[in-house]
């Protein structure tokens, strides 16, 4: 439904995306994960034809992106990174025009969407909060029913209960056979949603991958706190990996193993435990630092 | 072309257009109506601009004198305050129809819907056009209203060669606006392009001045659209307007296809 194929954009400062490909089949839910400047949205603004590849091609329904500018935004659906919206008009007003360029006559998913985000249509949009922006933005991405649906960053700004409501949505339209392409930098986000993974650095992509792979490759970073020092000192000898230790405390890189982590803890009384947030180098690190020997 | 984006941004756009109309239309009718009182002093006036050097006469339009009304509408409204008025819709309309979606995404939204970027800037261009015609149409009818209404003598009034002023300015800023379209369409950066457009339109403007009023440097109106639009010329019933008018549409047309066309081609940081 969806191939990019050895795409390539240097810029001239040197970065850019290098022969960058994968393909996503029809029904599928692709996530496109990378940190902040890995180069995702240039990958994006090829799928949406608005830069022209280098070397490569994008192709959605079998049509080149770039060459067929007008036609293949038929099967497209998208939710830009950054939103801006034409300025001096209500959200309502907006997702009209939205729906006259798209030659969507039937409203009826918009307002199933609208009723399901909830928010009132009728602000207006330099009035909007980000998450509201946000929730205005994914109605236009789905409103005209489209076959391909590509998300750049889509629950930024959205509260936890809206996040899950987007997800039921994006698993509903997986159901009816949409295909997804959803970048994000962070993994959690991804993981509730996708069938399938890649993950991007420095615009190379460094795997596709499986997502039940990608969550035995996670690294999570976990801190526990034991009822006295004695127990943690033990702890240590555990055949774990040990990230620091100070007093009662000691903080621990899970890898997939969280057998012998749950057996290990199990041993001591527990006061506490929490568990780090990390950005995605830390969380695929060793993926990471793999890749970059390979270079 | 693409109607619904048409719509939309006359819309959008409809307010501003108006207000440089009205201020334009304003404008001629309070030159119109204080005419009357300056035709009393035309002689000493005219003594004054005489005893000018003719250079400085010269750049400003105001070689023909205050002595009828034509020369000093000619003078005072086509040559200096509409001149200015438009030439700045001419800068900034262009950069909010093309540059600043571009640089402020919007843009994006645009071209993920089933139109060409072509079209995009096809309709965009249209709505300038649109909106500078606006502002010429009304400006002339309110002259003409405002002579009907101020001037007593008012069959000395060459409707014909007031039109064909009007015409003249509009083919001015038809080439001033598609010079600006293009600057716009090739910017990712609305203040830059701005920048830029404003510099090239007033530098036109102020090469044309700079060449009348010396002899010596009028190699300098080689260079400028501005040489090409006569207002004083064409009240005489003098110069082709018809040719000159011409060049610039044709200027103007070349400015818009060649920003279609590299619009089409170009990368968008969207």
């Amino acid at each position: 439904m969806l191939t990019v194929q050895n795409l390539t954009k240097k810029f001239s400062n040197g970065r850019g995306i290098f022969d960058v490909s994968f393909s996503v089949k029809k029904g599928e839910v692709f996530g496109f994960l990378g940190p902040n400047g890995a180069g995702k949205s240039t990958t994006i603004r090829h799928i949406m034809g608005f830069m022209k590849p280098d070397q490569g091609y994008v192709k959605v329904n079998g049509l080149d992106t770039w060459q067929k500018q007008g036609e293949v935004q038929k099967y497209i659906g998208y939710l830009p990174g950054e939103i801006a919206f034409i300025e001096g008009m209500t959200g309502k007003g907006f997702l009209d025009f939205m729906a006259q360029m798209q030659g969507v006559k039937n409203l009826s998913k918009r307002n199933a969407l609208i009723e399901r985000l909830q928010f009132d249509a009728n602000t207006p949009i330099r009035k909007m909060s980000k998450g509201m922006k946000q929730k205005v933005g994914i109605v236009a991405a789905f409103m005209h029913d489209p076959e391909v649906i590509i998300l750049d960053e889509p629950t930024s700004g959205l509260d936890p209960l809206m996040q899950k409501v987007f997800i039921e949505i994006v698993l509903e339209e997986k159901e009816k056979g949409k295909t997804f392409l959803m970048s994000s930098h962070s993994f959690p986000e991804i993981e509730r949603t996708c069938d399938r993974a890649a993950i991007i650095k420095d615009g190379i992509v460094i795997a596709v991958k499986d997502i039940h792979e990608l969550q035995t490759m996670q690294r999570k970073l976990f801190e526990v706190t034991f009822n006295n020092d004695e127990d943690a000192k033990s702890f240590l000898n555990s055949n774990l990996q040990i990230e620091s230790h100070e007093g009662n405390r000691v903080r621990v890189a899970i890898q997939g193993n969280y057998d012998s982590f749950i057996e290990e803890t199990a041993k001591y009384h527990v006061r506490n435990i929490a568990i780090f947030t990390q950005n995605l180098e830390d969380v695929f690190m060793n993926y990471y630092d793999r890749s970059g020997d390979l270079k | 072309m693409n109607f619904s984006l048409y719509k939309h941004m006359m819309k959008v756009n409809i307010k501003g257009v108006m207000n440089y109309a009205i201020g334009a239309a304003f404008y001629i009718v309070l030159v119109v109506w204080i005419y009357p009182g300056m035709e009393k002093t035309a002689k000493p006036l005219n003594d004054m601009l005489s005893a000018m050097p003719a250079g400085m006469t010269k750049a400003f339009n105001l070689q023909n004198g205050f002595g009828s009304f034509e020369s000093f509408i000619s003078g005072e409204f086509y040559g200096v305050l509409f001149t200015l008025i438009v030439s700045i819709f001419c800068v900034m309309v262009p950069i909010q129809l093309m540059a600043k979606l571009v640089d402020q995404g919007s843009m994006a939204y645009l071209l993920s819907t089933p139109t060409t970027r072509g079209k995009v800037a096809f309709t965009q261009a249209s709505v300038f056009l649109t909106g500078l015609f606006l502002i010429s149409a009304i400006t002339t009818a309110c002259g003409i209203i405002g002579v009907r209404i101020f001037i007593n003598d008012a069959n000395s009034f060459h409707v014909d060669r007031f039109i064909q002023l009007n015409l003249a300015a509009f083919a001015l800023f038809v080439a001033l606006g598609g010079i600006s379209f293009l600057v716009s369409s090739l910017s990712n950066d609305e203040k830059k392009a701005m920048g830029i457009s404003g510099m090239i339109i007033f530098g036109f403007y102020s090469l044309d001045i700079v060449g009348k009023i010396s002899e010596k440097i009028d190699w300098l109106r080689d260079f400028t659209v501005f040489t090409l639009y006569k207002p004083a010329d064409i009240v005489n019933g003098k110069g082709d307007v018809i040719q000159n008018c011409i060049i610039l549409f044709a200027i103007g047309l070349i400015a818009f296809l060649v920003s279609i066309l590299v619009f089409r081609k170009r990368d968008l940081p969207l």
